[in-house]
């Protein structure tokens, strides 16, 4: 594949070729540390060095809001809305949220595939940008480092006074052509460092998750834990939801509507009559974390978190995934060794 | 799962959009507990098996999942038992023959038949189980010389709120039905047995390894039926088991069923209890 160098003060020039053909989602600053996927139309507002971006670009395809009917009260009738591709470049996304892209790809497309999240999804294009690890990113340890270009039509991977680019599919051509940019044929950094690690194979993950459903942990986690369920809204694999009722306010029409919902929330297994199927924080945390890294993985091989560490940097009680995890696995090798 | 998912190709089916269906028969059961018979359009099937459901749509109100009532084998419409335990409920209660709802479905396993057949058939129910155990109850009773002896052992808090009274008397007269039935608390003039469900277990004569249970209740009463199922050596293999839990979408996507790895509304709701034994969230 063709690989290209573009220098930093060209950035600008090339967001402006992008804007003059497509509609490009890209990072902004909001603010702080706050960083969020937007619709571009200032190319000077758009940072591509950025540690993340508060919600992943999950966002778009299954938006936190969305309305699944439309009724008529007077006529008892219903109908779905019109669902359109989402036809945009967005740019600047980062390895682990397009490992998090192909996750739900999976969920929506496999059993039951969901036309609503396929249609938007399916005209979405792709271009990466690499990443300095930063003290909440683990992505090494679950396979996706910052250079991985899976799923990208054009990759972007930070080089001295610019970006070294890679064009990887004829959609990734398409997004460049008319754009000057000079070939290149250095060779690329490989590794990335990491401080936050999980200490096991990916293929150990599920055996020690299995030794651990009693472990202390959960009830340790859950006496911080305040079940506000902000780990669920910003994971970009989560994709649970609910659904609600709307009434319009002279009762003729309203809509149904899903918004993003959270297994760390009480009411998440309430069932009619009042009965809670996991009422302690501690079955929920459990729950989360097997989510991650047991309950799919064990079914596709793959863990279901992929290293962003959006949910222990906004963590109000600082509950980190990456210590559950790693004490999970120390102790599990300690009760082999007793074992055995 | 490292490869690409294809957009191309043809739309998927719409998931999330009901067909409306109308109610043409109302039977109040008890204070509570209220009986729909629902017609689809044209007088289609609903094509259900035993132990499946369907999700339930009053627009403006919402929807929620209901365990199909009826057995398959009465054909033309099929029939819900709904609780008025909440909103939707409260307002479904009031509505009268006529009136149209929205279903998608059936979802769910439902029961496999096949495991039944030729064998004793043990049903034991509890409270508002009932409801989905009577879609399997009168497909054995329709296709009888299929299976072997039909056992039901229904329990209640009290003989106030037994469901579908006429059909109890005729199972109790009925030959070809063992019929047991407990209440936790009688009223004045309950002359039948009183205790909770388990109590029926000890003493019935059970051929055990052509029995073959399947269990609806309370999540309360699935532990001790188990127990005192394994105090009778009944293999676990030969357990079944209707879970409730809160099924929103009912195509797998809300994750609101989830117990450990299994969605409910896509791998159950009917468990056979060793797939279920070590799931401790399950009962």
């Amino acid at each position: 594949m063709a690989q290209y160098f573009l220098e930093q003060a060209r950035v600008t020039d090339f967001i402006a070729h992008l804007l003059a053909h497509h509609t490009v989602y890209a990072p902004h600053h909001r603010g702080g540390r706050s960083f969020a996927f937007e619709k571009t139309s200032d190319p000077e507002a758009v940072v591509l060095d950025y540690p993340r971006v508060l919600n992943a670009v999950k966002k778009f395809f299954l938006p936190p809001r969305e309305v699944l009917l439309h009724f008529d009260l007077t006529r008892d009738t219903a109908a779905v809305p019109k669902v359109e591709p989402i036809d945009a470049v967005f740019l600047g996304v980062h390895s682990y949220d397009l490992a998090a892209v192909r996750r739900l790809d999976f969920n929506f497309s496999t059993g039951n595939p969901e036309r609503n999240y396929l249609v938007r999804r399916k005209g979405a294009r792709f271009i990466g940008v690499s990443y300095v690890p930063d003290k909440h990113h683990f992505a090494g340890s679950v396979g996706i480092d910052p250079y991985d270009m899976t799923g990208c039509d054009m990759f972007l991977t930070k080089h001295a006074d610019g970006w070294i680019v890679d064009i990887l599919t004829g959609e990734g051509s398409e997004l460049a052509a008319g754009f000057k940019l000079e070939a290149h044929d250095e060779p690329k950094p490989r590794r990335a460092h990491f401080t936050q690690h999980v200490f096991v194979p990916q293929a150990r993950l599920g055996q020690v998750m299995e030794a651990s459903y009693d472990h202390p942990v959960w009830n340790e986690t859950a006496e911080t834990c305040l079940s506000c369920g902000t780990c669920n809204l910003v994971c970009p694999t989560c994709y649970c939801f609910n659904v609600e009722e709307s009434v319009g306010i002279d009762c003729t029409n309203g809509h149904r509507e899903r918004s993003w919902d959270g297994c760390m929330l009480r009411g998440f297994t309430e069932v009619a009559g009042g009965e809670v199927f996991r009422e302690k924080v501690a079955a929920r945390q459990r729950h989360r974390v097997y989510r991650k890294f047991k309950y799919i993985s064990d079914v596709t091989g793959q863990p279901w978190c992929v290293g962003c560490g959006r949910c222990t940097a906004s963590c109000t009680a600082k509950i980190s995934i990456v210590e559950i995890v790693n004490r999970l696995i120390r102790d599990s090798e300690r009760d082999e060794s007793i074992l055995t | 799962m490292e490869q690409q998912t294809q957009f191309s190709g043809a739309e998927p089916r719409e998931l999330y959009l009901p067909e409306m269906a109308t109610i043409t028969e109302v039977r109040r059961l008890t204070d509570l507990e209220t009986l729909y018979t629902v017609e689809l359009p044209g007088g289609r099937e609903l094509g259900h098996k035993p132990g499946q459901f369907v999700e339930v749509s009053l627009y403006g109100i919402g929807e929620a999942p209901f365990s199909i009532s009826s057995s398959p084998t009465r054909r033309g419409s099929f029939e819900l038992g709904v609780r008025r335990v909440g909103q939707l409920t409260e307002v479904l209660a009031g509505y009268v023959p006529g009136r149209k709802i929205g279903i998608r479905g059936p979802f769910g396993n439902g029961i496999d038949v096949s495991k039944f057949t030729g064998k004793d058939v043990l049903i034991i129910a509890g409270g508002i189980g009932l409801v989905p155990m009577r879609s399997m109850i009168n497909y054995v009773l329709d296709r009888r010389d299929e299976f072997g002896r039909l056992i039901i052992c229904y329990g209640s808090r009290s003989d106030s709120e037994l469901l579908f009274p006429d059909e109890l008397a005729a199972w109790e007269k009925d030959p070809r039905v063992e019929y047991h039935v407990t209440v936790d608390r009688g009223t004045e003039g309950w002359t039948g047995r009183t205790g909770v469900i388990t109590t029926l277990l000890p003493g019935l004569a059970l051929d055990l390894p052509n029995t073959v249970a399947c269990i609806c209740g309370p999540p309360v009463m699935y532990r001790f039926v188990v127990m005192a199922l394994r105090g009778r050596g009944l293999p676990d293999q030969n357990v079944y088991m209707s879970l409730e839990r809160r099924m929103k979408c009912g195509v797998g996507k809300c994750g609101h069923c989830q117990i450990n790895h299994t969605y409910v509304c896509q791998d159950g709701p009917v468990y056979n209890l060793p797939d279920i034994a070590k799931l401790r969230e399950a009962l």
